[in-house]
């Protein structure tokens, strides 16, 4: 036994408060520590997936207080699964922030970690959490995290930037609290597994009003269509690694958060079909306004909102293949998006607007780099034999035993018009003269060894998708097995 | 382990590897490059028998691999073609940059075509597919000329392809509840009419922009002739046929089965004739030998599909040796056009004349394969045509006859200005240096050509394999000797009658030519170029004596007002429309904190006042 689910949460919250303190004995501690939390965290969450996959959730009581009273944490293949997934990527960022900020001050450093710590103990959080308050708290510090490490870089464009991300965080916290209240006041308890069971005695006009408070606060964080207005501009402005995160850890939480409304405590008629079409736009919409972008990062960053929307569509089809392909097509994009972005800030290092055109000619000078995004391009779009075919498959099968033709046409065309600007990005990587004055900037060990690593699983999965797939289908079972969840939690033995 | 994964297993390590090795040595590259392709090929033939199964689980999706009858003929396309051209492509390279690019996406593409042709199931068929269409986009922009035009229509209409040959795979998955091809197959009879039309029409989309059939085809031009001509000969000659492998397996195994397939089939059948007729007027039009050949293989496919879409058993027989010999004839001449290109540094009729005495294998080459592909006995383009009408006649389809014919005919303009341009009229002084292309890319061609030789001669060796693959879809028994079938061969008694009088003329033909030669040759005088007078007058040197520039300009100006409507100008319209709807949709995202916040308030209001609406 490596430890419990709570110390997922507590240490890295502890680390990040340590950082300062260890600084002062050794300025090199503060890179090396987060290091080491998130490898810890890494391996308790993989040995404890391992072990919950086999044996059933472990449901962790917080100070004794047993549910629905005192908050709980559940780790369950399904929030497991996503657990084990960011601390992942957590790690991944780290390998390759560890030396990309060594040549920045010891201060823009100790911050840098910190923040970084504090995402992932919010996102982290937020998916443990069996209590809808606790919820509120960590995506209140996921924010303010992201809204400072969105302003790194201290530039006009960044303030800019991170105030928007701030003032729909803020309207997102406004509403959730909100939200929360109706619930509270209707039901007299804050534990989801409690609410869950007893949803059905509530009124449907407050049951409903609570809904789409939570929709659209969460929706906020999982970058769902019209809400989505901040995440461009957070995923463009912050440092590179930065974007990889929000991407693999921050937008999975909001994700998650959503389908566990959704999927466990609510039982209204038409989520799902909500949560299809609301998708579905989201998809449609930011894949077209990708398409005719001209900024490299933010160009990935719509990208990286339209998967969200996909993943919407996704777990909208409600069936268990369709929760399956989500979840697929969640570890996908947390795999791939962050390479992307690694090794997308690279092809634009040294350009200060980081334009499309600026990529032009990079494969000659910087070959890794570059067939890594070439390979995260062609992996996210989904052609075999690559990873993001197989998510795409069961998301196409999915919907197409539920006969949704339509779906599948749409799908498919905004398929193609992902095609077409990754493969512009590419052919200008490969195909086009540098233009005069460029830099190509050469990537650190560390950048590389992400990058190749993240490019080996796309690599793995897509030639060996059973690597995965034994996992994915028990954490889907486990998020449409709702009256397991809340037996788990309320029937939980001391 | 299986041979059939050692085959895929030594493509593709063979890939990976032949790309690196150019980091050591050239010459072990090249070697473990023909390796890489011409042992698993051997190996194939050896050791795969017609039957012979594997099956296996990826992500929980049941796979199988196996070769049928019918997917053996086109195995034959695929590695007999792809060996010899793989030969060709290191002559080709010699001294080219990104040679391991180069080799890594053509080992590729031939083991993914193979790859397609083993597949019983769907998921493996489509991951295939995609690793053909993206291995043969790469070696599209190959040169980085028209990367993002040439380059990105090619994979805009394969992916419009394969997406709706994915969106007809899941269907089927939610019919039959596997992927396995079979199932769709028996299942197919009774499904929904509705299904019976959206799954055929899917496929064939998917199908129709591999085998370049109109108004699908407008990526083909284009991406044949600016891929490296060493791989076109492959992606014209083989690739290609892969559109119409999947075609056939669709006509002949589906729609078969529908009572309204005699819709489907006349309408392919037109298409295909139309395809036929456009790309001969556009081929005929061009002033680029690489832009010539590609249009003519879209004319090429427009028969093929015509002979399979019309779905008599010597139509598609037609068809299918068509298929064949078009592989081999096409790939001859686009290697002869990379050898002249190579050896030139061109490939435009206008510029390059006379090359007869400097390139004489590369024109031998050519020749027969012009021969071939004009239809003209004994080579054989000829016995594929005249199958082709054969069967059209005897199937009624009299409108349609006409207009292959016209093709047909029409296509003879421009194999005369292939063999003219190149390689007769006045020889210049600007190409005086000209030689001989390498031994390496002249064997395959000459090889070829003889093939095309030995084919049309003797029929019957191609034809017995395809008649088996076509028993092997479970299409209705032909006769046994397919040869007798052919008015041709009726008409003369059979096939041993036939021949005896081909080879007469022809034997005549070449005795008299060499008495010819033999008694001229005393009495020879050479003569330069210009050492003629024309209308009394001595031509200059700098005049120009060649008429490549502007053929047949009166006959393209009858045909002008059809070509007129360029399919293509509509879908660039289009395309422009859509990006310009894109920008629009852009501009949601003004950028303004303050639009953001009132998106979200205003969904807030539209939600909560609508909220009875959409939940309940």
């Amino acid at each position: 036994m490596v430890g419990t689910p709570v110390l997922l949460v507590v240490i890295p919250l502890l680390a990040a408060f340590l950082i300062p303190l260890l600084g002062m004995i050794w300025k090199e501690l503060v890179r090396i520590i987060p290091g080491l939390v998130l490898l810890y965290m890494f391996i308790l969450s993989a040995t404890l997936l391992n072990q919950v996959l086999h044996t059933g959730p472990i449901v962790e009581v917080i100070a004794g207080w047993r549910p629905p009273l005192g908050i709980n944490l559940v780790f369950s293949p399904f929030s497991g699964f996503l657990v084990t997934l960011m601390t992942f990527i957590g790690l991944m960022v780290w390998i390759y922030s560890y030396r990309f900020k060594q040549n920045v001050d010891f201060e823009p450093a100790k911050k840098y970690f910190i923040l970084l710590m504090m995402l992932v103990t919010g996102s982290v959080g937020i998916v443990l959490t069996g209590d809808i308050f606790n919820l509120f708290v960590f995506i209140e510090i996921v924010g303010i995290s992201a809204y400072a490490l969105t302003a790194f870089y201290t530039e006009r464009n960044s303030a800019e930037a991170a105030f928007k991300y701030l003032f729909m965080g803020a309207l997102a916290s406004t509403f959730l609290l909100l939200a929360i209240m109706i619930i509270y006041t209707q039901l007299g308890t804050l534990n989801m597994a409690d609410i869950a069971s007893k949803m059905p005695e509530m009124n449907t006009t407050y049951k409903i009003t609570a809904l789409v408070f939570l929709l659209t606060a969460i929706g906020i964080e999982a970058e769902m269509f019209p809400l989505n207005g901040w995440a461009a501009d957070a995923y463009t402005e912050s440092p590179g690694p930065i974007g990889a995160a929000f991407a693999g850890i921050v937008a999975k939480a909001g994700v998650y958060a959503m389908v566990r409304i959704i999927f466990t405590m609510f039982d209204v008629d038409g989520t799902m079909q909500f949560m299809l079409y609301i998708g579905l736009i989201t998809l449609i919409v930011a894949e077209t306004t990708a398409l005719r972008q001209d900024r490299l990062k933010r160009m990935l960053a719509y990208s990286s909102i339209g998967q969200m929307g996909l993943i919407m569509v996704a777990f909208g089809i409600g069936t268990a293949e369709g929760v399956f392909a989500a979840l697929f097509l969640m570890f996908n994009h947390a795999i791939i998006k962050p390479l992307l972005f690694f090794s997308g800030s690279y092809l634009v290092y040294n350009s200060k607007d980081k334009f499309i055109h600026e990529t032009n000619g990079m494969g000659k000078h910087i070959p890794i780099t570059s067939i890594l995004f070439a390979l995260g391009a062609f992996a996210i779009v989904g052609l075999p034999p690559f990873a993001g075919f197989w998510s795409k498959l069961s998301i196409l099968t999915a919907a197409a035993d539920e006969n949704m033709i339509i779906i599948i046409a749409l799908i498919l065309i905004v398929s193609i018009i992902e095609l077409v600007y990754y493969l512009r990005v590419v052919n200008r990587i490969y195909f086009f003269k540098m233009a005069e004055g460029v830099e190509p900037k050469k990537p650190t060990l560390n950048a590389l060894f992400v990058m190749v690593t993240l490019g080996v699983i796309i690599l793995l999965v897509g030639f060996y998708p059973d690597a995965i797939t034994g996992v994915l289908h028990k954490a889907s079972g486990d998020l449409l097995d709702k009256t397991k969840y809340i037996q788990d939690v309320l029937l939980l033995n001391p | 382990m299986d041979m059939i994964y050692l085959i895929f297993l030594i493509f593709l390590s063979g890939a990976v590897i032949s790309w690196l090795a150019g980091k050591v040595n050239h010459v072990l590259q090249d070697i473990l490059f023909l390796a890489s392709v011409i042992v698993p090929s051997v190996l194939f033939y050896m050791n795969v028998s017609v039957g012979q199964e594997v099956h296996f689980k990826a992500g929980g999706i049941d796979l199988s691999w196996g070769i049928t009858d019918f997917g053996w003929i086109f195995s034959l396309i695929v590695l007999g073609l792809g060996v010899l051209a793989a030969i060709y492509s290191v002559g080709f390279m010699k001294g080219k940059e990104r040679r391991g690019y180069f080799y890594f996406n053509y080992v590729l593409s031939i083991m993914s075509m193979l790859g397609i042709l083993f597949s019983k199931d769907f998921v493996s068929f489509f991951i295939f597919w995609e690793i053909m269409t993206w291995s043969s986009y790469l070696m599209v922009i190959y040169n980085g000329k028209h990367t993002q035009s040439i380059g990105i229509k090619y994979f805009i209409f394969s992916a419009i392809g394969a997406y709706a040959m994915l969106m007809a795979i899941v269907i089927s998955h939610s019919v039959t509840g596997n992927f396995m091809i079979a199932d769709l197959i028996t299942a197919y009879p009774v499904l929904s009419f509705n299904l019976q039309l959206l799954i055929p029409i899917l496929l064939l989309v998917g199908f129709g922009v591999k085998a370049a059939l109109m108004p699908l085809h407008v990526w083909a031009p284009g991406a044949y002739s600016n891929s490296p001509m060493a791989y076109t000969s492959v992606f014209s000659g083989a690739l290609s046929k892969m559109g119409v492998y999947g075609l056939s397996i669709v006509m002949l195994s589906m729609i078969s089965h529908l009572p309204e397939g005699f819709w489907f089939r006349e309408v392919l059948a037109w298409m295909g004739a139309i395809t036929a007729a456009i790309g001969t007027l556009w081929a005929v039009k061009q002033d680029d030998a690489k832009k010539l050949l590609a249009y003519s293989s879209v004319a090429q496919l427009g028969y093929i599909v015509t002979g399979i879409a019309i779905g008599t058993e010597l139509s598609i027989l037609a068809g299918l040796f068509l298929a064949v010999m078009h592989a081999i004839f096409k790939s001859t001449l686009f290697m002869a056009v990379g050898a002249i290109e190579r050896q030139t540094g061109t490939t435009n009729f206008t510029e390059v004349t006379g090359l007869i005495r400097k390139m004489p294998w590369t024109f031998l080459a050519s020749l027969m394969s012009i021969i071939a592909l004009a239809g003209i006995p004994p080579l054989g383009g000829f016995v594929g045509k005249w199958m082709l009408y054969e069967s059209l006649i005897t199937s009624d389809h009299y409108m349609l006859i006409i207009l292959v014919f016209f093709s047909s005919t029409a296509a003879f303009l421009y194999c005369y200005k292939f063999l003219f341009g190149f390689f007769l009229g006045q020889e210049e002084k600007e190409w005086a240096h000209v030689k001989e292309a390498p031994v390496l890319m002249v064997i395959p061609m000459l090889v070829l050509a003889g093939l095309s030789f030995v084919l049309g001669t003797f029929p019957g060796l191609i034809l017995k394999p395809i008649d088996a693959g076509m028993q092997a879809l479970g299409f209705a028994p032909t006769n046994q000797h397919l040869w007798d079938t052919s008015i041709l061969f009726n008409s003369w008694g059979n096939q041993v009658a036939l021949q005896p009088i081909l080879y007469a003329i022809l034997g005549i033909f070449v005795v008299f030519t060499i008495f010819l030669t033999i008694k001229g040759y005393k009495n020879t005088r050479y003569v330069t170029t210009k050492d003629i007078s024309s209308s009394g007058e001595v031509p200059k040197e700098h005049e120009n004596l060649t008429f490549s520039i502007n053929f047949f300009q009166p006959f393209m100006r009858a045909v002008e007002p059809v070509m007129r409507r360029q399919i293509d100008k509509y879908y660039n319209g289009f395309a422009n429309g859509l990006e310009a709807l894109f920008d629009f949709t852009r501009k949601i995202y003004t950028g303004n904190g303050q639009t953001y916040a009132i998106y979200v308030i205003l969904f807030l209001i539209i939600m909560l006042l609508i909220k009875n609406n959409v939940f309940g």
